[in-house]
């Protein structure tokens, strides 16, 4: 009888282990991060299993209006309806903010292989079953007016009929394709993390061309004066003519993963270990201007100018404001959580009732979502969400 | 766990490169290269293990004797401990090593895998070895299945592949068993005939391991799974050698035959005791496998202080 009672008890023990271990090491899930977008003059913000607007002027929640222009209630408990759409779900993760798919309805994709529609004035999901998807999808979704163009984190780029969804064409890559499609004049240019470029036709899917980098690219490249850029994770930034032949090369010190910028013909880009570049494009190949170790910790989102202005957001907890011509650090800002988002700037507007530039930085820690500050980095934060 | 973890995906993706950018394959090599580093504890833990249990009648009695004295009872274990060589944290010691090692190796195979961009961020800046990042992302599926998932038994069908992954748990869960099995030693009853409830609940942890590492692999990831049905294979193997090697001791006469005249006096008041002399009789030789095997053969009589 003790035997047995030992044996119960040890079989505890080890469910107790199992739990504690299974604690320690983390389940499969993972926090996600989607960009700052600008919808119906409002700040949108998806994360994790959460869909949001904000008044970007104080950052306080959007509430929803009636037909009538009043303040929605919520029935039950009387409280003001916030736009806010929360999708329940073991793996629903979004790593993008929904895309306008007409006056009516956004479009928002996620990560466990949905496609979800929202109801734009009624911050609700049509059908929270939501629109099977052959794939995960961790990239920003491109909509033209006919097509939906969607990344998918495995493999592949699928074209949908934006009326009903249904399948135009499937363009075949070897690995996942994690960054939005760029299309232009008809060409759309996919970027995929089995290392190659692709050009291919918009409306048919068929390759144009397609070019080798030597390492994944999780970016979708800049176009600026008839050339694409892009950030490699083979320790490269490399320029390739609309035709796809690769006519500058740069080596860095680590990975890029966001997009390059381009401002008065310098390139700025920063990789995954804290450096910033700024390479010239004057002649036939790069040149370095200067190169800054800024931090330690990796600088995923792409930097953003700001006038004589570099800024920089690292998973260090920090955003930087660096001179452009040096690339000295002048003002940092701690925003007291991990930044892995784009950065997003925008000019002072009557619609948006905004007095002044202003930078919004998403961060992945929850207590410290969003934070706004002038744009120059001049000041203290103007407000932060949720406050 | 950076000093652990970066040499680990740095080796993972060195070795997937090295194999043809096969993943599986490069586990398996990681495995056995890991269970070899480990290898001089895991031998002190399986020989610690056993001469514990070697010792367990002589503990035994001393129990008996010194029941209610529980400071003279640690001193006289700690001698008698002493006497034959053996360290009573030799077993867990090895055990605790090869956690953050387990750890390390779960999150590296994550890493070097990353399906998900935190984890591809996470894995940025890990790699050692200049020239490797030209082999990123890693190929994650491997007949059908995603390596950095946990195995998926909702889709068992009329396809072979599809009892993969109840295959797969089930080899986690029978290994485990048989390494166990052939790295505990056999329950010896006491005198009395009864099993010991020590030994009893050593054994009853033949059940509860293969049970939770079939639920790590269940819950963590199909990669995971391969790390445990390598490691455990090369532990059976390693188990079979290290009881070839005991089997050709002499039964252990030292501790089990050995006769013990042990006395102790309470102190007038009570409180205190005093050790007397312990004599134990032996009849393993110098220089024998026992002596080999930890358990060092005590002189014919010794001083117990």
């Amino acid at each position: 009888m003790k035997v047995t009672q030992s044996r119960m008890g040890m079989l505890g023990a080890g469910a107790l282990l199992v739990l504690v271990l299974s604690a320690c090491v983390g389940g499969p899930l993972e926090p996600s991060w989607g960009d700052l977008e600008v919808l119906d003059n409002n700040l949108a913000l998806a994360f994790g299993t959460t869909i949001l607007q904000l008044n970007p002027e104080d950052g306080s929640s959007v509430i929803l209006i009636d037909a009538d222009g009043n303040p929605r209630t919520d029935p039950e408990t009387q409280q003001l309806r916030r736009w806010e759409v929360g999708v329940s779900g073991q793996q629903v993760r979004f790593y993008q903010t929904p895309i306008e798919l007409n006056v009516e309805t956004l479009l928002a994709a996620s990560y466990d292989r949905k496609l979800f529609t929202i109801e734009r004035e009624a911050a609700r999901i049509t059908d929270t079953v939501g629109i099977d998807l052959p794939g995960h999808v961790v990239a920003d979704v491109l909509q033209t007016d006919d097509l939906i163009y969607v990344p998918l984190s495995e493999k592949d780029v699928l074209a949908l009929n934006a009326d009903d969804y249904s399948q135009r064409w499937r363009f075949e890559t070897t690995r996942g394709v994690w960054a939005q499609p760029l299309l232009l004049d008809g060409v759309l240019y996919i970027t995929s993390m089995d290392h190659f470029v692709y050009a291919v036709n918009a409306e048919t899917g068929e390759s144009i061309w397609q070019v080798d980098l030597g390492g994944a690219v999780a970016s979708t490249p800049l176009l600026y004066e008839n050339a694409l850029y892009v950030g490699t994770f083979a320790r490269e930034i490399v320029r390739l003519s609309l035709d796809g032949d690769i006519t500058a090369r740069y080596t860095t010190t680590d990975w890029i993963w966001g997009t390059p910028v381009i401002a008065d013909n310098i390139l700025y880009a920063a990789d995954l270990v804290g450096n910033v570049y700024a390479l010239e494009l004057t002649g036939d190949d790069f040149t370095e201007r200067w190169r800054k170790q800024v931090t330690t910790r990796a600088i995923r989102p792409s930097p953003v100018v700001v006038e004589d202005r570099l800024v920089v957001a690292s998973r260090d907890n920090f955003v930087y404001w660096l001179n452009r011509n040096t690339g000295d650090t002048l003002v940092r800002q701690d925003v007291r959580g991990e930044v892995m988002a784009e950065l997003l700037v925008l000019e002072p507007s009557e619609t948006m009732e905004l007095s002044q530039p202003m930078l919004f930085v998403h961060t992945m820690a929850r207590d410290n979502l969003i934070f706004a500050f002038p744009a120059d980095g001049n000041g203290e934060a103007l407000w932060k969400y949720p406050r | 766990m950076d000093f652990i973890l970066n040499p680990f995906v740095t080796l993972l993706t060195f070795l997937y490169r090295v194999f043809g950018n096969d993943m599986v394959l490069s586990i398996a090599v990681f495995t056995v290269l890991i269970r070899l580093l480990t290898y001089p504890l895991t031998i002190q833990q399986q020989r610690s293990t056993r001469a514990m249990q070697q010792l367990q009648p002589e503990l035994k009695k001393l129990q008996e004797k010194y029941k209610g004295e529980r400071e003279k009872l640690a001193q006289e274990q700690m001698t008698l401990y002493r006497q034959y060589g053996i360290n009573p944290f030799g077993g867990c010691l090895p055990l605790l090593i090869q956690l953050p090692i387990f750890l390390a190796l779960y999150q590296a195979i994550n890493m070097a895998l990353a399906a998900t961009p935190t984890q591809m961020l996470d894995t940025a800046g890990r790699l050692l070895i200049p020239g490797l990042d030209s082999v990123i992302p890693l190929n994650n599926l491997w007949l059908g299945m995603d390596l950095t998932q946990p195995p998926n038994l909702g889709v068992i069908g009329t396809s072979i592949e599809s009892f993969i992954p109840i295959i797969l748990i089930g080899l986690v869960v029978l290994t485990t068993y048989l390494q166990f099995r052939v790295t505990m030693p056999k329950p010896t009853p006491n005198a009395d005939g009864k099993p010991d409830q020590a030994q009893q609940m050593s054994q009853s942890m033949g059940t509860i391991m293969p049970i939770m590492y079939g639920f790590f692999a269940l819950s963590f990831s199909v990669g995971l799974a391969i790390y445990f049905i390598v490691s455990n294979t090369i532990g059976i193997v390693q188990g079979i050698l290290v009881a070839r090697s005991r089997a050709k001791l002499q039964p252990l006469p030292a501790v089990v035959t050995s006769t013990t005249t042990t006395s102790s006096k309470s102190g007038a008041s009570g409180g205190a005791s005093r050790s007397t002399p312990t004599r134990v009789k032996t009849t393993a030789k110098p220089g024998s496998n026992a002596a080999r095997n930890n358990v060092k053969p005590a002189a014919k009589t010794s001083k117990a202080k």
